[in-house]
């Protein structure tokens, strides 16, 4: 037997009837009428006339439509980042995303340090791919000091780099399940992660922020904890993925959810600077490794991968796709390994001549890049993050609208942002 | 083969030496910038993997869209866009690196903005994604982009007064010794409207105006 419960339209409230339902939700009354300037105050904020044109409109609302704040505490925001959403409803019709709670200024930091200093200054950036975060900095630097790591230690870098790639993308997996609703996927992922971290933590010392790289070379050669527990997590990683794969991919609801959600094409996300799984999973071949090949990555074999479909669905399928290639990568990368040093002699203070330096990188999350300008000081003069997550973040705002409030979370989770990157 | 397989000692020393030279990879991009931009010879340097050009500021848009759209040249992406400060007596500059798949060197631009009235056109009409970085940098240098919709702070807090990567922002350290101090608690102005703080201030460091309470 079922019981007709009436779920009234919102464009049929009245004033009253809204106003009563802000004060249930615990949101301030609106005073602005409909199609004017309602302010601050609707999402409890101090009122403040706009500053701009669009913040005018995120913040007009036309009859039916209220304002939603999630975050910057709500779990799902991935860090700590605030979403304005208009809805109308439960129907999202527009999104303004507000950043900077976790804004460290580390840019400026390091225009403060001496150049091996910077390599530890950037690693709590984008913290599931630290060793991506070392990575750019140190090819910058040595572009700027003229010297080049030996070919053990590129060797070694391309090894650590993969295996990050790996976890970060395992934990996506996670957290995109996680996000509606799936428990399990993100306990398969966080195992698949501390296989690699401990295996990290072996050959760097440190469990999260490794602090590898140095200008010129890395820290540590290979040691024989590493490589056994290389061996070991090797035997068994493609189970434990394809284990991952089943419980999410042919998951009834996981589809439902994810197909045709948040659809990009590949021109919008040219225009947006969307980049790395995200942007190919749009169908644009574009892979810093291949398009600007660097470090050990010409040697290699390896194609770009990339998914026709352009919503969450494929970027999850970019994702599963991209750790069995690094895996692969992997495999190359050991079997080819030279002998040799790991470290160029390098002063314990660099003073590089006056230059300008640009490094690009493929870091889990896509386009990384540092820009770093030598005054001959011991200091990089600019030091500048291109950071990919900050970029692909404003895909959000352009795709939300007309979706549910509950699908806003699972199709950000898809571009898998990292606020301590956005943020810097 | 062989080569790769060897250890190259020398490489492994400090290359001091490495004349930086432009190799032949960007020498097919040089050619055709200079074909179709006669007047960017002047700017025009190399380095192993990247071409850069220097405009002054209100050219960017076209050059930027000449890039974009020239098939020969194509430099479809915006890989790039951040802002230096060169100084109080000097300039500022907005640096932009564009990707292309048809030659293998990156293409700088770097556009001179005036420091004591930074403005400069935006390029949200060409890359929507420059939005975030016209902020940004904003945000951290000042730099005020005619045209661009949701010129708002990113990072810091919409009351926040102050520039903080330009090069005479003080840290906190250094502000304790100066009188000019840099870096002071936030104080909440009156008004929220920052346009007209701007106005009465002019853009700069606004801790370090002179007679500010």
């Amino acid at each position: 037997m079922t019981r007709d419960v009436q779920i009234p339209d919102p464009l049929d409230l009245d004033r009253d009837e809204e106003a009563r339902l802000r004060r249930v939700a615990g949101l301030a009354p609106t005073k602005a009428p409909a199609g004017e300037y309602a302010g601050f105050e609707s999402v409890g904020l101090p009122d403040r006339p706009p500053q701009t044109e669009r913040e005018r409109e995120v913040y007009t609302l036309e009859e039916g439509e209220m304002l939603v704040n999630m975050g910057p505490q709500h779990p799902s925001t991935h860090g700590v980042m605030r979403l304005v959403a208009k809805v109308r409803g439960e129907v999202v019709t527009d999104i303004d995303p507000v950043l900077g709670y976790l804004h460290r200024g580390i840019e400026k930091l390091c225009e403060e340090a001496t150049y091996t200093t910077v390599l530890t200054y950037v690693d709590p950036m984008d913290y599931l791919a630290t060793m991506h975060n070392e990575h750019a900095p140190a090819i910058a630097f040595e572009k700027l000091f003229g010297i080049r790591a030996p070919r053990r230690a590129e060797y070694i870098r391309a090894l650590v780099v993969e295996l990050n790639r790996v976890f970060s993308h395992s934990l996506m997996m996670g957290f995109l399940a996680l996000d509606m609703g799936g428990i399990t996927p993100i306990l398969y992922g966080f195992i698949n992660r501390d296989e690699i971290v401990e295996m990290l933590s072996a050959i760097s010392g440190q469990r999260m922020l490794f602090n590898f790289f140095r200008v010129g070379g890395v820290n540590w050669d290979t040691n024989d904890e590493f490589l056994s527990r290389l061996g070991t997590w090797r035997s068994h990683v493609l189970k434990n993925v394809e284990m991952s794969e089943r419980v999410i991919t042919d998951n009834e609801i996981f589809r439902a959810r994810t197909i045709g959600m948040g659809t990009l094409s590949g021109q919008e996300a040219i225009a947006l600077g969307v980049s790395g799984p995200n942007l190919r999973a749009s169908g644009v071949s574009f892979d810093v490794r291949t398009a600007r090949p660097y470090s050990i990555y010409p040697e290699l074999e390896f194609e770009v991968i990339t998914h026709p479909g352009g919503d969450s669905n494929a970027r999850y399928l970019q994702r599963i796709a991209e750790i069995k290639q690094s895996i692969h990568l992997i495999d190359q990368i050991v079997d080819k390994m030279p002998h040799g040093p790991v470290q160029a002699q390098v002063p314990g203070i660099i003073r590089p001549k006056p230059g300008r330096a640009y490094a690009a990188i493929e870091s889990p999350r896509g386009l990384y890049s540092v820009y770093a300008i030598s005054d001959g000081g011991p200091t990089p003069y600019r030091f500048r993050m291109r950071d990919p997550s900050f970029v692909s973040l404003q895909a959000i705002p352009k795709l939300m609208p007309g979706h549910l409030i509950a699908d806003t979370m699972a199709v950000m989770a898809s571009f898998d942002p990292v606020m301590g990157g956005v943020d810097k | 083969m062989g080569d790769l397989r060897r250890p190259r000692r020398a490489a492994d020393r400090l290359g001091r030496g490495r004349a930086l030279t432009a190799p032949a990879k960007a020498g097919a991009l040089v050619r055709l910038l200079l074909d179709r931009f006669p007047d960017l010879a002047a700017g025009l340097w190399t380095d192993e993997d990247t071409v850069e050009v220097t405009i002054e500021g209100d050219r960017n848009v076209m050059l930027l869209k000449a890039l974009r759209d020239d098939s020969g040249l194509n430099f479809f992406y915006l890989a790039d866009a951040a802002a230096v400060d060169y100084g109080p007596t000097e300039h500022f500059e907005v640096v932009y690196h564009l990707y292309s798949d048809r030659h293998p060197a990156w293409l700088r631009v770097r556009a001179k903005v005036n420091r004591a009235d930074p403005h400069i056109p935006t390029i949200t009409g060409l890359w929507e994604g420059a939005m975030f970085h016209e902020r940004e940098m904003y945000d951290m240098m000042g730099i005020v982009f005619d045209g661009n919709r949701d010129l708002r702070r990113i990072f810091m807090s919409p009351d926040y007064r102050s520039f903080p990567q330009r090069k005479d922002f003080l840290l906190p350290d250094d502000a304790a010794d100066s009188s000019a101090a840099g870096v002071r608690p936030l104080e909440r102005p009156e008004t929220w409207d920052l346009t007209r703080l701007t106005d009465e201030l002019g853009p700069g460091v606004i801790a370090h105006a002179e007679g500010e309470s």
